[in-house]
């Protein structure tokens, strides 16, 4: 396929977390809040001058200062914040609504925090930490709707003077439904028989729709749609499956390019950073404040495995089957960080269930946080990818038999 | 002192690198000897008592799980604990640690007379589970004081955290079921193990309906998601706590939270929340805390008298397996504050009995090496003054405030064990434990490293950092909670030992235990 006009900005968009945009932005009077979890209501970081900044460290290498801090066994993607943090990466953020979801997660907040990573001359900082309940009923979102009131949109107004009203928050709405449509419709071009976006191409603008002010991107987001809706795709398909890719935090394009090097497509993205469910429009009505319905909706649409109720459960399952039947995949790939306790337990649950219960072949992977080259993982997926062939293989010979029969 | 430097002989002596019993029992002198050995006679005398009614039972129920096996070494845990001790000490650790036994043997009974996979014909066992709600670990079980005419069985601390401590080897099986199951093998051994005995279909069934909680970490909470999947056919509600428990606003929904879990069992069992009850029950835990308040009040002087695992092991089963509400229990702590303050007094006028090196124990403590206290203070003469896990939930209910109450419980069991200092925030467990250095008068911290716990992990270089700036000693003492192969006592001894050779220059008060095997013992 013909290259996307704007890939490469994007791209280069992707490199450095205080990026031109950001430092356009803030030029510009911005305020940079850095977020590092779905369960931190995005838009509401995106009230008047604020714009919402989702934390990643690319080109990540040695972790060891942030490992003396937090010890090897914590995840690597808290261990590479804390490392970037400390080589003063994010000292252009102007607050940090970080949430109390995960132990690594957490912990790598409250290090920051205690060795002052803001910088000195910071007085308007603050640091914030979420009480997330573990299930999603309305005495859950009551309880959201305190701790979002009083940790971050109070010390936004008092701090900050931004405006946090109603109207306000329908406004920040209005703008993030924008880009959530436009990368839903990007993204639907992954459901045709060959589809005309690659999993990596989508996955590089979600991302960039995570870090970057959306203000700034929204048009060469739109030319993009527009460009797919002519783009041809290669007569003969690059790929020899197509999967969903279901797990916990991927902010690495090399890792869904490493998939896709092994002959699997990702059509469909269910990880932290990916558009499900980060990506999917925030519905309001006129009769409820915004404020309770937007922390409904972050509540009940979470698909981490830390919510636990049964119920939340039985509806990550279901979901992952939906998006296989939505982008006619022939197969899951379970994958988590290694080191993160959630999806340990989630993935190896799963990997059982899906296969077993709903019949979707899946290939259960841990990893590290720069998994770009692992010759390892690229094996167990061209393996997977064999073992999808050789199914849809013999689903052929079956009917055919029946036919004749 | 147990050393003798005559005949070289001491307590490393009665452990053997082939066996998994001691060499030998003690000789402690007559009268401590005959004590001892009383106590020993006593627990399994009391054993027969319980047990012995329902042999074919027990048989059943050894050849049904392997967690059951572990219990019969129960007096074996008992003499890892008292060896060395001698006078007062010996005597309050009996105490204490028969209480824990008293209680276990009851359940354990309990647990095989309702117990469908050894009585799937009974209608008597039926009738029983009919009326019995099983509980997760960390749960707040004395939620059960408000329903005196329904029975409850901490199913998790039974099969799992029980027997671990135990028996080193208890967990093994169903840690390596769970990781051949998929697992990583990086996450908490505790929910592994829990979710191993489900893999392998180990746990009783013992009631009708399931309590659980997203508590004390993330582990646990993914350990929940095994647990509602293992026990589908029955009815499961599932307690989630709020995370940053110092805050006064998350109590209303911790409140909400706790009452649905009221009306979840008044529905399924057709009973009412019984308030006159629940005052008992409260009462009962106000008398235990404050004696628990005692212990440390006087550990705080220089002549602490209930230390090490006998203090934190009886707050733990007191609390989490028993919810306070053992009239057993209560008595025994009644006793046990008598004697240690008149021990007390005797210590301060005869000014005897200081420890060597004072410290706390902080972090998590290894299932598998409960003891560990104790050789650091034969070892060593470092004796412990008190340990996190005994550090929970010292909230008061207030009688006879309903609404209060309420509240109460939510306090109670939002600062259980493990959970009152590693969630919350970094105040509960970095800034509480120099709070505690400087109110135990200790300059040493036995920081347990559980190389699987990601929340004190999160915290290795910030405990470093503030200890070295206040002068305090951190001793890390890596372990990986229920399983032995990845870190050994012997690697846990270790570790210690290189502190106190090598940075306090210190010479061991009995050589024999520096270095000895004791890989194969219970």
């Amino acid at each position: 396929m013909k290259d996307l006009k704007h890939l490469y900005y994007f791209e280069n968009l992707l490199n450095d977390a205080n990026n031109e945009l950001v430092k356009q932005a803030q030029a510009e009077g911005g305020l940079a809040i850095g977020y590092t979890c779905f369960h931190m209501p995005e838009v509401l970081l995106n009230l008047g001058k604020c714009f919402s900044v989702r934390l990643r460290a690319p080109n990540m290498g040695s972790m060891e200062i942030a490992t003396y801090y937090m010890s090897s066994g914590s995840c690597e993607y808290s261990r590479a914040l804390l490392e970037r943090a400390m080589e003063g990466n994010y000292k252009f953020l102007d607050a940090m609504a970080g949430i109390d979801v995960c132990e690594a997660m957490n912990r790598c907040m409250e290090n920051m925090e205690l060795l002052n990573i803001q910088g000195e001359d910071k007085k308007k900082f603050f640091w914030s930490n979420l009480d997330i309940p573990c299930s999603d009923d309305e005495d859950c979102v009551k309880h959201v709707v305190e701790q979002v009131s009083r940790k971050v949109l109070k010390p936004l107004h008092e701090n900050y003077g931004v405006d946090i009203s109603d109207s306000e928050i329908r406004k920040a709405v209005a703008e993030h439904n924008e880009v959530c449509r436009l990368i839903t419709e990007i993204g639907n071009f992954r459901k045709l028989d060959n589809p005309t976006i690659t999993g990596y191409e989508f996955h590089i603008l979600t991302l960039a729709t995570y870090v970057c002010p959306k203000y700034l991107i929204v048009d060469k987001l739109r030319e993009t749609l527009e460009e797919l809706k002519t783009r041809e795709p290669d007569k003969k398909k690059n790929f020899r499956a197509k999967v969903v890719v279901v797990g916990s935090e991927i902010d690495d394009p090399e890792l869904i390019s490493l998939i896709e090097d092994s002959g699997a497509l990702v059509v469909a993205d269910r990880f932290c950073y990916g558009s499900f469910p980060g990506r999917q429009e925030i519905e309001l009505n006129d009769d409820e404040d915004a404020l309770t319905q937007v922390c409904r909706r972050y509540l009940r649409d979470t698909e981490c495995p830390r919510q636990c109720a049964p119920h939340k459960v039985q509806y990550r399952y279901d979901r992952a089957e939906q998006l296989v039947k939505d982008f006619h995949a022939d197969g899951i790939i379970y994958e988590q960080m290694k080191f993160c306790t959630y999806w340990s337990f989630e993935r190896t649950l799963a990997s059982h269930v899906l296969p077993e219960e709903y019949g979707i072949p899946a290939l259960s992977i841990d990893r590290p946080y720069r998994s770009g080259m692992s010759g390892q993982l690229r094996t167990r997926i061209q393996a997977f990818v064999e073992s999808l062939e050789i199914k849809k293989i013999k689903a052929k010979r079956a009917a055919k038999s029946q036919e004749v029969k | 002192m147990a050393y003798n430097p005559k005949t070289g002989k001491g307590l490393g002596n009665f452990y053997d690198a082939n066996h998994r019993a001691f060499k030998r029992r003690e000789w402690k002198g007559l009268k401590d000897t005959m004590y001892d050995y009383a106590r020993w006679l006593k627990l399994y005398g009391f054993m027969a008592a319980k047990l012995g009614g329902h042999p074919i039972l027990m048989i059943k129920a050894l050849m049904r799980y392997r967690w059951m096996a572990s219990y019969l070494t129960a007096a074996n845990m008992v003499d890892r604990h008292t060896m060395g001790l001698r006078g007062k000490e010996l005597r309050y650790t009996h105490e204490q640690f028969f209480s824990l036994m008293h209680y276990s043997v009851i359940k354990i009974r309990d647990i095989i007379v309702r117990d469908e996979n050894l009585r799937p014909n009974s209608k008597k066992a039926a009738k029983l589970r009919a009326n019995t709600i099983m509980f997760d670990e960390m749960t707040p079980s004395i939620i059960m004081a408000g329903f005196p005419t329904v029975d409850w069985i901490d199913i998790a601390m039974f099969t799992i955290g029980e027997p671990g401590e135990v028996d080193q080897i208890a967990n093994m099986y169903y840690i390596d079921a769970v990781e051949h199951f998929g697992m990583a093998a990086d996450v908490c051994p505790l929910p592994a193990a829990e979710c191993g005995c489900a893999v392998v279909d180990d746990y009783p069934k013992v009631g009708c309906a399931y309590i659980t909680s997203s508590m004390p970490c993330d582990g646990s909470i993914g350990q929940t998601t095994f647990m509602a999947r293992y026990l589908k056919d029955i009815d499961i509600y599932q307690i989630t706590p709020p995370q940053r428990f110092n805050e006064p606003e998350v109590q209303e929904y911790a409140v909400k939270n706790l009452e649905k879990c009221i009306k979840f069992i008044e529905d399924k069992f057709n009973v009412k929340w019984d308030w006159d009850a629940f005052w008992e029950g409260a009462k009962m835990y106000n008398e235990t805390t404050q004696y628990m308040l005692n212990k440390w009040d006087v550990n705080c002087t220089p002549y602490p008298q209930v230390c090490g695992a006998a203090l934190a092991l009886q707050r733990e089963y007191e609390f989490q397996e028993v919810a306070c509400l053992d009239p057993y229990f209560l008595k025994t702590d009644k006793k046990v504050d008598k004697m240690m303050k008149k021990g007390y007094e005797q210590d301060k006028q005869n000014d005897e009995n200081k420890p060597k090196y004072r410290a706390i124990v902080w972090a998590c403590p290894a299932h598998y090496y409960t003891n560990f206290t104790y050789w650091s203070q034969h070892c060593w003469g470092v004796k412990c003054l008190v340990d996190m896990e005994c550090m929970l939930s010292y909230h008061f209910f207030h009688i006879g405030d309903k609404k209060q109450a309420m509240i109460d419980m939510a306090k109670s069991y939002e600062r259980m064990m493990m959970r009152s200092h590693t969630n919350g925030g970094y105040v509960n467990s970095l800034d509480e434990c120099w709070k505690m250095c400087e109110k135990f008068d200790a300059n040493i911290v036995v920081m347990y490293d559980h190389v699987s716990c990601k929340n004190v992990g999160g915290l290795h270089g910030l405990f470093e950092d503030q200890a070295r700036e206040r002068g305090i000693h951190l001793i890390w003492v890596p372990h990986d909670l229920m399983d032995p192969r990845t870190v050994s006592r012997k690697a846990m001894r270790d570790a210690f030992n290189k502190y106190m050779i090598n940075v306090f220059r210190e010479e061991p008060l009995d050589p024999t235990l520096v270095d000895y095997e004791d890989a194969l013992t219970w």
